[in-house]
């Protein structure tokens, strides 16, 4: 398999505090990339940094070979990558069949030039995520579940060869995180790589092919998701030290 | 969203406003004319302001480069008005691209601010311009008959309006509304945000430009103080969001209403006038902060409690 994705190195300070320290991993052609850890370890700041919306203080970022850590977040989105919000951005003004339609009309290679075909595609990809019946309701009326559902829809219609999922699944009951696992399972039946930050750790280990435990923004473990789950150092980040 | 009805609709309005001139006495055409001037306005700042979100306080400034472009070609150079006016409109696109790039990095209020100030520095830049006439102005040829100034006004009116109705279904446009509704998701989408806001404000100051050119040979004479003023950007932005901002036709009923109240209660009120169109203004925002056209997007339906929803939201 190809490496999709290289993460080289890297590191992202805001003032004082660095969110993400030196941190390495690679991405293959087709996997699902597992990225855990306990909350404030820079997980959605790895992400933000792969899709864009900031920019590292040092370090790499290889798409399919090329360096990306410098362009614009449009840029990257007509590259391949797509990505949802931890903080759901749907937009509240459009129904939800326009908001995944802005997918369709821009992401990868700029998407399609037509209105109306890019409705159909949305339409389309409403149905995959299973929202087809809200098509015509505004984006902000919807409940949080549909919200992360219309996030999924949005991101999939740019066609992205990277999907980054932002703790997708969190909120969700059994039942919903259920039909969710399966969409990501068909989602990468279509050839998408998927990075999936979660806490839903049921879900990270029926879909990951690996994962990568991030700690107060370093990396401090990555491998089978069995293995690393009972790693020690991984059980301390999640419950601390035992002190006797 | 264009129904049958609604361009037969559209085609029969637009072709009563073209035989005004013919039917009605010279008053009521100067007050369609202006009207129109005033409507393109507010159809022009829809585009960066109603579907862009980005409200802009400088587009009264396009509307006097526009003015001050035309009267100098014609007053300066000889002119004839038709290379004049594009002058005008060439150098209002120049300025917004000048002035958007840096500008439009300024999110929300700040954008506001900084656009604000624009026209306070214009007064001052032009009236220290000997080409533009210093601050006494200039005096532009003349032309007689009122019917060419209206004519023009409602084509520029009917183009500006064209544009909008493109803009409302295209890539483009979807691209500015993404904007609008959140900027950061746009761009992660796709949508290269900094050179579409350059667009819509280029857009916008184009057509303001054109409607400032017809209005300074219109009236014959330009200024700085008329030609800058900030209270055509705010009855603009009132028109606009009156009617419905980010819709097709919402700056144009708008507009219409709002100067057709206005000049009402000039004529019936004289003093109190302003006064009144105050508390219009008010109740239309408080009651209905979509606009007009949102009211017959729910058409069917429509009841008090739309209006007692919106006082809520308002926390009134």
């Amino acid at each position: 398999m190809q490496t999709i994705l290289a993460v080289d190195r890297l590191t992202k300070r805001f003032g004082g505090l660095i969110a993400v320290d030196d941190v390495s991993f690679e991405l293959l052609e087709g996997e699902i990339l597992g990225l855990i850890g306990p909350n404030g370890a820079g997980k959605t700041t790895v992400v933000s940094l792969i899709s864009g919306t900031i920019t590292p203080s040092t370090g790499k970022v290889l798409f399919q070979g090329a360096p990306i850590a410098h362009l614009p977040a449009f840029r990257r989105s007509r590259l391949g990558i797509g990505r949802t919000f931890q903080l759901m951005k749907p937009f509240p003004g459009l129904n939800v069949l326009d908001n995944v339609a802005v997918g369709a009309l821009f992401g990868t290679g700029g998407g399609k030039s037509q209105l109306r075909e890019a409705r159909e595609d949305a339409a389309k990809w409403l149905a995959f995520v299973g929202l087809g019946h809200r098509e015509r309701q505004r984006a902000d009326e919807l409940g949080g579940p549909d919200r992360k559902r219309l996030e999924l829809a949005k991101a999939l219609a740019m066609n992205p060869r990277l999907l980054l999922l932002d703790e997708v699944m969190a909120g969700l009951h059994h039942g919903e995180i259920d039909e969710v696992v399966s969409v990501i399972r068909k989602v990468q039946s279509r050839g998408i790589t998927v990075l999936l930050i979660e806490h839903v750790m049921k879900a990270i280990q029926s879909l990951s092919d690996r994962v990568l435990v991030l700690h107060h923004g370093t990396k401090i473990a990555e491998g089978a998701p069995q293995a690393v789950l009972n790693d020690p150092k991984v059980v301390d980040a999640y419950l601390g030290t035992r002190r006797v | 969203m264009m129904r049958p009805i609604g361009s037969i609709a559209f085609v029969a309005m637009l072709l009563a406003l073209v035989l005004v001139p013919w039917l009605s006495p010279p008053a009521l055409i100067q007050f369609g004319t202006t009207t129109l001037l005033l409507a393109t306005l507010a159809q022009s700042w829809n585009i960066i302001g109603g579907y862009t979100g980005y409200a802009s306080f400088g587009n009264s400034v396009f509307y006097g480069i526009g003015g001050y472009g035309t009267a100098i070609a014609m007053v300066q150079f000889g002119l004839p008005f038709g290379v004049g006016i594009l002058v005008g409109a060439v150098l209002a696109v120049i300025f917004a691209l000048l002035l958007g790039l840096p500008v439009l990095r300024l999110r929300g209020h700040y954008f506001a601010i900084a656009t604000l100030a624009l026209a306070e520095a214009m007064t001052g830049v032009v009236s220290n311009l000997d080409i533009a006439g210093r601050n006494i102005g200039l005096v532009l040829p003349l032309r007689k008959g009122d019917a060419f100034f209206y004519e023009l006004s409602l084509g520029l009116l009917a183009l500006a309006t064209l544009t909008v109705f493109w803009i409302s279904r295209s890539r483009f446009g979807f691209g500015l509304i993404a904007i609008r509704e959140d900027e950061d998701a746009a761009g992660v989408m796709g949508v290269n945000t900094t050179l579409y806001k350059a667009l819509a404000f280029l857009l916008a100051g184009f057509f303001s430009a054109l409607a400032g050119g017809i209005h300074a040979y219109w009236i014959t004479f330009i200024d700085p103080l008329s030609a800058f003023d900030i209270t055509l950007n705010v009855m603009m932005i009132i028109m606009a969001i009156f009617g419905g901002a980010g819709t097709v036709f919402g700056p144009l009923v708008g507009a219409i209403l709002l100067a057709s109240i206005s000049e009402l209660l000039a004529t019936e009120i004289t003093g109190m006038a302003s006064l009144f169109f105050g508390l219009v203004i008010v109740v239309a925002v408080v009651f209905m902060p979509r606009g007009l056209t949102d009211l017959t997007r729910r058409f069917p339906g429509l009841g008090w409690r739309y209006f007692r929803e919106n006082l809520r939201l308002h926390r009134l």
